[in-house]
């Protein structure tokens, strides 16, 4: 039975259509195995009870069937809703997320919570108030963050699909650190209404999965304008899956961010096997040049104070007024939120909050704020003057592969520049996918990703699947799970 | 490299509606000067002109009411009487 955990969407659907097995007696394998796999890798905060996920959901559809994972800090109607935080801990949404609305009506079934970094503040998952996810390829690693439950869910075959949230590398840090593929769309492309906002002028949902194509078929579901996100574009209804033929675009130009490869603290094993993963689509018919984006190397110091100053705004919502825990010892409104903020959150969101705060604040918005809202500009204009060369890029998703438990206890800012190589993206608002492309010697996957232009999702899939075609890093899973 | 004072540490923290403990200044002032310093380096780049299509884009609409079920949003509450939300006294009862 174990070819069903780690069978793809394409074919789990085969298996529907031709009656092989029934919906039920999916849904009810895949429930099992998370009963039992996961209590080795922690990737869930909660399971739900069959009736539960079998209600309100499609028969028909692109996803009919096909149980998924969703990160914490997206909205199911009805379940708890705790982005990993003890503030939330007793929360319950009450309503669907627009993404979670078009995935029940394709027939999907959400099958339970992911967890996270606390309000999706890290790069391991470690932040998260209730447990540590391991990382299926080494339960003694992380498995990267903040989407680290929905990287590891998927990598531990608990479900062939995930959601994440994207805010500076969530998605496909994780996607790296596990094996597997994640895609950051598009600002503007999938709507947020029902996540939970972080930083809101950067998040973005991104989907997890093993292969390329069912990738592109949950992208297919949930992307498309929506009336009830602000930020969401007029786009037209696409199937991404429809370009997938194994053959690149013809004369595709592809450009290797030589400043990236080359940067500090590259691990030699990761660059070597991007450079192979280059060959690879260069053997395949595409031309490859070696680009510089030097202000890139200041992307990791905008993001830190754009980040944090959105999220002193916008967590000040969090107040034990109208809803998460309150402090109940507190004699004024005042003393209720200055404790209640105080017991509820975690160290780093704390830390995060002080620093936007800092970075707002008359005396030092001019050297900050203003600041890295000058590099945010020139960082996107510097990737849309590149795209006049090439078509996509391609740099590293991760300097190194996944660590171990408390490695960055000490030193936080090097587990911050975890974001080095995937806040530019986020920072210019353009879509990027991290693909697995190796291990290394410890047995740890490698990925890289391949970046392109606004609204490019069609080509990166075209151009990540031709060459996952020619790879077998996707047919390799964790062992004795 | 950026030094935040104790005094600076607990203003931003009353701004940020947020209580410290004494224990907790130390650690705070380390990681907010160690991410402060490092992101310094944004002044090092020389501002680039506005381009109208370097932003976001806000997308509008009509505000159309429509019904929901408060109810399930008070329930939620901490604390609250029929359609309000009950917060402690705003003043100090001496």
């Amino acid at each position: 039975m174990n070819s069903l955990a780690f069978a793809t969407i394409k074919e789990l659907q085969k298996k529907l259509e031709t009656k092989e097995i029934s919906r039920e007696e999916l849904l009810d394998y895949f429930l099992q195995r998370c009963a039992t796999v996961d209590k080795k890798i922690e990737s869930l905060l909660e399971v739900y009870g069959k009736d539960e996920i079998l209600k309100d959901v499609a028969h028909q559809g692109s996803l009919a069937g096909i149980p998924g994972v969703i990160k914490n800090n997206i909205s199911l109607d009805g379940q708890k809703l705790t982005c990993s935080s003890k503030i939330l801990e007793n929360f319950t949404a009450t309503y669907d997320a627009t993404a979670c609305a078009r995935l029940k009506k394709e027939g999907a079934l959400l099958i339970g919570a992911a967890n996270m970094d606390e309000f999706a503040m890290g790069s391991s998952t470690e932040t998260s108030a209730y447990k540590k996810t391991k990382n299926p390829w080494n339960l003694e690693c992380v498995p990267g963050g903040s989407s680290g439950g929905s990287g590891a869910a998927v990598a531990a075959g608990l479900a062939p699909w995930a959601l994440g949230s994207d805010t500076g590398g969530s998605v496909r840090q994780p996607a790296a650190f596990c094996g597997v593929v994640g895609i950051k769309p598009t600002y503007g492309l999938v709507s947020r209404y029902g996540l939970v906002a972080y930083a809101s002028s950067l998040d973005q949902i991104g989907v997890f999965s093993r292969t390329v194509y069912d990738n592109a078929l949950v992208l297919s579901a949930i992307a498309g304008h929506d009336l009830k996100d602000s930020s969401s574009l007029f786009v037209e209804k696409k199937d991404y899956t429809l370009r997938l033929n194994g053959e690149l675009q013809s004369d595709l130009r592809i450009g290797i961010i030589d400043n990236a490869l080359n940067a500090d603290g590259m691990d030699p094993e990761i660059s070597a096997a991007i450079e192979t993963a280059v060959g690879v689509l260069e053997k395949q018919g595409a031309k490859v040049k070696r680009v510089s984006l030097p202000t890139m190397d200041y992307a990791a110091a905008a993001y830190f104070i754009l980040s944090r100053a959105e999220a002193a705004s916008n967590l000040s919502r969090f107040d034990g007024v109208r809803y998460g825990m309150r402090n109940k010892d507190a004699k004024t409104l005042s003393q209720m939120y200055f404790k209640t903020r105080h017991d509820g959150l975690g160290a780093e969101v704390k830390s995060r909050i002080m620093v936007g705060n800092y970075v707002l604040s008359a005396g030092h918005a001019g050297d900050f704020y203003e600041n890295a809202k000058a590099v945010q500009r020139a960082i996107r204009a510097e990737f849309l003057e590149s795209f006049k060369d090439v078509d996509l890029l391609v740099m590293p998703t991760h300097p190194a592969p996944a660590f171990k438990f408390g490695a960055y206890d000490v030193d936080k800012l090097q587990m911050d520049l975890q974001d080095y190589f995937t806040c530019p993206v986020n920072l210019a608002g353009i879509p990027a996918i991290s693909l697995p492309c190796g291990f290394t010697k410890n047995k740890m996957p490698i990925g890289f990703q391949l970046i392109g232009p606004h609204f490019s999702e069609s080509l990166l899939y075209k151009t990540a699947f031709a060459y996952e075609q020619q790879t077998q890093w996707h047919t390799m899973h964790p062992e004795n799970l | 490299m950026a030094k935040i004072s104790k005094e600076e540490i607990l203003n931003i923290a009353r701004m940020s509606h947020l209580d410290i403990h004494e224990d907790e200044i130390g650690p705070l002032k380390r990681q907010l000067e160690s991410v402060l310093s490092y992101a310094e380096r944004v002044s090092e780049i020389a501002a680039v002109g506005e381009d109208p299509s370097n932003k976001n884009i806000n997308m509008y609409r009509e505000d159309v009411v429509v019904k929901s079920d408060s109810q399930r949003i008070l329930e939620q509450a901490p604390d609250c009487q029929e359609d309000y939300f009950v917060v402690p006294s705003i003043l100090d009862k001496k």
